[in-house]
Parts: structure tokens; C-alpha cells; sequence
């Protein structure tokens, strides 16, 4: 053991002082600034800045995984579930009229994937999609509010009230977010372009990150909607981790809808028999499953045999 | 120092810096097994000064009466379909006497406006506090533990205002006024903090609730509407949806309930967002049996009882009747 002199004592002694000194200096800052949280301090002071016509009204609020059931209750699991970081919110008033405003809901899907599940997952039917976000988001007006997958962020502006002077508003604000958003190449679902684009329906595409078509065996399963004249037709598909999972997939996928009253039907194409696809009759509409490589892919509520038939053989040269 | 001197004295130091990083050690151990709550997120007891001590959640039920136990009206004008529903079942005479302190348990969970239909709709608050009053119920009091900020929860969805204009007392949530109660017989609800206190000068309950589809267990209605008296971090039970509410269900034995379904939320429940996830059903549902008026409800939203596993545990517990056209529904409708 080193003995140590007097000065050295009295050295080490002011050090150790000092050490806790800054320990407890350290310990009341963060007691001082957990009793007044500044979002502005943490880079996300953009939420409290006026957005277009609106004001920010009360603070701009945070919600983590251990609180986000205190905003939204029951539907946390959902976005937990999906990979859910953060939620930022802020209420904003009109300028010109302060009954009329919106709440700003943020929320960190840690990637562009996830955001756009969740995005798909809540789509309401009959709404106007915004086609003029970029190519990076996708976005509509559902009555009184506008959501959007931008980035890694799925983006919900919710309106107090119907109004066109709001939805106007709200519109040229989410064309701002979308105008300021510098996309990496990690904001792009590639997936998505392995649908056709002749045919589409705009806004139809949709991910579904688990219990696909209610089936839980079905994960990760990028779906489109296709119309031509009265006939409709919705397409999908999964990257498994290889070819023999694919298999698997579609082979549990088909029994499962056997199990369920489905009946099989004689699958017509070569191209599609060549590919081991399975078409049956769902209660009036058809559905059908096949594997190629390491996707599992098929038919969804087809209202016609023949054109379940072709928009898969469509599907499987797109997919190979 | 001889070098034998030094030798003492660095073994006696060592000794000593031994000995008082031991006592740090412990008392630090000490601290920590003072601070420790085996017991978890229980609430405060202390008597609220108002309120009283909390002594957990008496039966306020009436009496059954055969033929009137649920009523299912048509119609848009909440005002007028819910007198109608309860004026079915015997009139608020059947539920409340002069003198009564009623509380009201609303759905306030969210700080949305009402036409999102998140929240129970303040036109409803306003007809069942003025039936009371009409009924010379001494006070009545509107209440519901919002966990997030209270007061625009209640504000924004319109409640306080409603509630108040109608000459009833709105009572937003302390945390003394949570008392931890054990649900015998229960697995989840043990020793949990609930929302007790405003409750304890009452004897009539009436539970008011919106008609929704529900992320987690598929619908929101009466006996979901339960949940909010739960205090703690109560999402832990979202794990066992079915079960909580069931027991929940099983905990509070209201007076009266009431299912709105006028606005119904179809799709994107519990918190909607957008009036494309509603559909004007136009029903009002008020019954003594929480569990018919739910398994009526589960039927608008395009569900059948048993995707509602929680009617089931519930009906077998006791709390009520799945097949709610055994019980005759008193059915009419309003213009």
C-alpha cells in the first residue's frame, strides 16, 4: 500500500470533494429541469411554433412506452406493438377564430416501415388521399382530420370540428411537414414497388404487420387494391427468410382458410400451377396463395376467378 | 515511522477505509429497504376532508323488476330517447328518491370534443342530471378518473359545462381519493388503488357510456366504462382486458346504465379521431343489467356476443344476462 503524504491527503480529500460537488450539482439540475420540461431544450421545439393559420395552445406534451396509455388508452398496444419510440402532441387554435383547432399527434415509429403499418392499419374507408406529399408520404383527409406516414413518423392532425376553413388549414400544413422532410433511403418502402401500377387503386396500398387477413402465421403482408370495371381485385405479399419458410407460409395460409370453410377450386393458369398456387372459393369470393423464391403471395377477395388468376400471374413476375 | 509503523498504520488504514465502505454499503441497503414498497402502486388513504374516508364501493342497485329490465329506443335526439328509455323501465321514480346523492360515472377518458364520440355526449350528462333533479335527488355529481389532465378532458369534451349548467357538481380525480380494495374471489383486482371516494356519501350510481369499437377488447361500452376507477398504471390490465373488465363488472353494482349509441365508433376505437370511424346508429340503451345492454351493443357494432369474451365471464360470475331477448326488451322510438 502507498502511503500517502499530507499534501497528497489533502489533494485527494478536495478531489473527492469536488467529485461530489458536481454529483450534486448534477442531481438538482435534473430535479430543476424535470419540474419545468422544455421540449424546445431537446430539439423538438418546432411543434411549439405557430403552424400556418394556428397557434400552439398549452404545452407540447411527450409520451413514452411507460405512459402513452395516460393519451390514448387502449390503442397504445397497437403502436407498441409496432415499434413505437415517442409521441409528441400540441393543441393549435385559429388565429382568426380561437373555437377552431386541431391537436398534433407525433408519433416515432423508430422507421418508415412501421409508420406506414400503422398509417394503413387505421385508414378509414371514403377519404381524400393526398397525393401531393412527395413520393416518400402517403396522407388523407378523413372529415375532420389528416394523417400521414411521413418518414419514420406516423403524423395525425385531428380537427375539433368539420369544417373546410380547418381541413384547408391542416391541409397546407401537412404539405409544409412534407415539403421540410429530407428523406434518406431508409424512408422509402421499396416493397411497394413491387405492385403494378396499372390498375391501382390510389391510397389502397396497406401493411399489415401481423395476423394478416386473420391469419397469424401471415406477417409483414404489403396488400393493393386493383379495379377494373366491376371487377376487384386485392393482391398481396411477404418477404419471408427463405424459400422453404415461403412454403410453409402458403401452405398453413391455404389450410388455414380450408379450416375456415373455403373451398378448393382447379387453378387454371400453367403459370400459376407451376408455382404451386392454390385458388379457393371464400364464401363468394376467391382468395388464392402461392410461393415464389422467398415471398408467399395471392389473392384477396377477388369477386372474379379469372381476374384473381391473372393479377397473380401479374404478381409472380413482379415478384421473381 | 520505522517501517514496522508504516506497516501498522497501512494495515489500520486499510482496516478503516475497509470498515467505512462496509458502512456505506449498508446504509445504503438500509435506505433502499426503507424505500421499498412491497406492495407497489397503492394510493393514499388519508381521508379525504369532504369525502371521508373511502371504504371501497357499496351496492347501489334497486330491486329487479321483471319485464322492465332493459330498453332499447330509437332515435337522434339524445334528450328525448333518453327519457323515453328510462320512463320504460318505470321512470326515474324506479331509481332515484328525493334526497338521493347520485354520482354519475361517464366515459371522460379523453380530452376530444364530441364529435369524435370518444367521450359520453354532454347532451346525455345534462337530461339524466335534470331527470335527478327533477326527481329532487339532493345532489348530484359527475365524475370520472380522466388520467390524462383532468380538467381538458373534461372541459374539452363538453361535460363540465353540460354537467354544471344542469346544477350538478363536477369532481375531478385526487389521488386521495383512491383507496386499494381487494375483489374477493378476483385474480386481478387485489389490494389495486380504485377510484372510491366520491362515491362514499352516494347511494345511487348510474354509469353513462359511449358506444365504441375497441383496439384491445374489441368494444367499449357499460362494463369497459369501469376501467376508468381504476387508479395505478391500469394498463397493466390491458393484458387481461377480458377478465379486468368482467371483474370490474363484478366489483360495482350501479343503479342504473345507460349505452349510447346514437353515434356509434366502428372502426379505430377507443379513441377514433376522425367522424369517418362513426356511424349514426341512432339507439339509446338503458338497463339493469349491464350485460344485456352490452351484449345489445356488441350486435351494433357488426359483433357477436362471443367475440366479447368478457359477457361470458361476466353472466357466469353473476353480473348479468348475454341473451338479452330473454328479457324482453321494451322497445319503442322518438321523433
Amino acid at each position: 500500500m502507498i502511503l500517502l503524504s499530507g499534501r497528497a491527503k489533502t489533494l485527494e480529500s478536495a478531489v473527492g470533494m469536488l467529485i461530489l460537488l458536481i454529483m450534486i450539482a448534477t442531481a438538482v439540475g435534473i430535479y430543476i429541469i424535470s419540474q419545468d420540461y422544455n421540449m424546445a431544450r431537446f430539439g423538438i421545439a418546432s411543434q411549439q411554433e405557430s403552424q400556418g393559420d394556428f397557434t400552439p395552445v398549452g404545452k407540447a406534451e411527450t409520451y413514452n412506452n411507460d405512459n402513452l396509455y395516460e393519451k390514448i388508452d387502449g390503442k397504445a398496444p397497437m403502436y407498441q406493438e409496432a415499434g413505437f419510440i415517442k409521441l409528441d402532441t400540441q393543441r393549435f387554435a385559429a388565429k382568426s377564430n380561437s373555437e377552431l383547432g386541431f391537436e398534433l399527434y407525433t408519433y416515432d415509429m423508430n422507421n418508415a416501415k412501421n409508420a406506414f403499418s400503422v398509417y394503413s392499419r387505421q385508414k378509414r374507408a371514403d377519404v381524400i388521399d393526398l397525393s401531393d406529399l412527395g413520393t416518400s408520404a402517403f396522407g388523407y383527409v378523413a372529415g375532420n382530420a389528416i394523417c400521414i406516414s411521413l418518414g419514420k413518423n406516423y403524423i395525425e392532425m385531428i380537427g375539433s370540428a368539420e369544417s373546410n376553413e380547418l381541413v384547408d388549414g391542416m391541409k397546407g400544413i401537412a404539405k409544409d411537414l412534407s415539403a421540410k422532410f429530407k428523406p434518406t433511403g431508409n424512408d422509402k418502402i421499396v416493397e411497394l414497388e413491387y405492385f403494378p401500377t396499372q390498375g391501382t387503386v390510389a391510397g389502397s396500398w396497406k401493411l399489415q404487420i401481423d395476423n394478416a387477413f386473420g391469419f397469424d402465421g401471415l406477417t409483414d403482408a404489403y396488400s393493393a387494391l386493383y379495379k377494373s370495371g366491376d371487377k376487384a381485385v386485392s393482391i398481396f405479399f411477404s418477404r419471408r427468410k427463405n424459400d422453404d419458410e415461403a412454403k410453409t407460409v402458403a401452405k398453413n395460409y391455404y389450410d388455414f382458410l380450408i379450416t375456415n370453410g373455403a373451398k378448393a377450386l382447379t387453378v387454371d393458369s400453367e403459370i400459376l400451377k407451376s408455382a404451386g398456387a392454390s385458388v379457393v372459393d371464400f364464401y363468394g369470393s376467391f382468395e388464392m396463395v402461392f410461393s415464389t423464391g422467398v415471398f408467399v403471395g395471392g389473392v384477396h377477395e377477388a369477386n372474379d376467378k379469372q381476374a384473381a388468376e391473372k393479377s397473380a400471374e401479374v404478381l409472380i413476375g413482379r415478384l421473381k | 515511522m520505522t517501517e514496522s509503523n508504516q506497516i501498522n498504520s497501512s494495515r489500520r488504514q486499510l482496516i478503516i477505509r475497509g470498515a467505512k465502505a462496509a458502512a456505506s454499503i449498508a446504509a445504503a441497503v438500509g435506505v433502499a429497504r426503507w424505500l421499498y414498497d412491497p406492495k407497489g402502486p397503492e394510493a393514499k388513504t388519508a381521508p379525504d376532508p369532504f369525502f371521508g374516508e373511502a371504504k371501497g364501493l357499496p351496492d347501489f342497485s334497486v330491486p329487479r323488476k321483471d319485464g322492465q329490465v332493459i330498453s332499447i329506443v330509437k332515435g337522434e335526439n339524445r334528450a328525448k330517447t333518453v327519457n323515453k328509455a328510462i320512463e320504460l323501465l318505470g321512470g326515474i321514480e324506479r331509481f332515484i328518491n328525493p334526497g338521493d346523492i347520485v354520482v354519475i360515472k361517464p366515459n371522460v377518458g379523453f380530452a376530444t370534443p364530441p364529435i369524435l364520440g370518444a367521450t359520453t355526449h354532454p347532451d346525455v350528462i345534462t337530461a339524466v342530471v335534470k331527470l335527478c333533479y327533477a326527481r329532487k335527488a339532493k345532489k348530484v355529481i359527475v365524475t370520472d378518473n380522466s388520467i390524462n389532465d383532468p380538467a381538458s378532458c373534461f372541459t374539452i369534451s363538453g361535460i363540465s359545462k353540460a354537467a354544471s349548467a344542469a346544477g350538478a357538481e363536477v369532481i375531478m380525480p385526487r389521488e386521495s381519493y383512491f383507496s386499494p380494495l381487494t375483489l374477493e374471489g378476483g385474480s386481478l383486482i387485489k389490494d389495486w388503488p380504485i377510484y372510491c371516494a366520491p362515491f362514499a356519501k352516494a347511494n345511487k350510481l348510474i354509469g353513462i357510456a359511449p358506444l365504441k369499437n375497441h383496439h384491445r377488447s374489441a368494444a367499449s361500452m357499460i362494463m369497459k366504462n369501469w376501467y376508468g376507477l381504476l387508479g395505478g398504471r391500469r394498463n397493466v390490465f390491458h393484458q387481461d382486458i377480458n377478465n379486468i373488465i368482467a371483474e370490474l363488472a363484478v366489483l360495482v353494482k350501479p343503479t342504473l346504465v345507460i349505452l349510447d349509441g346514437t353515434v356509434t365508433m366502428m372502426t379505430n376505437g377507443p379513441t377514433g379521431g376522425s367522424v369517418s370511424d362513426l356511424k349514426k346508429t341512432n339507439t339509446m340503451i338503458a338497463s339493469c343489467d349491464m350485460v344485456a345492454a352490452d351484449a345489445f351493443g356488441s350486435s351494433m357494432l357488426n359483433l357477436r356476443p362471443a367475440d366479447l369474451p368478457y359477457l361470458a365471464i361476466a353472466e357466469k360470475a353473476g353480473v348479468g344476462t348475454v341473451d338479452y331477448e330473454s328479457l324482453k326488451p321494451l322497445r319503442t322510438e322518438v321523433t
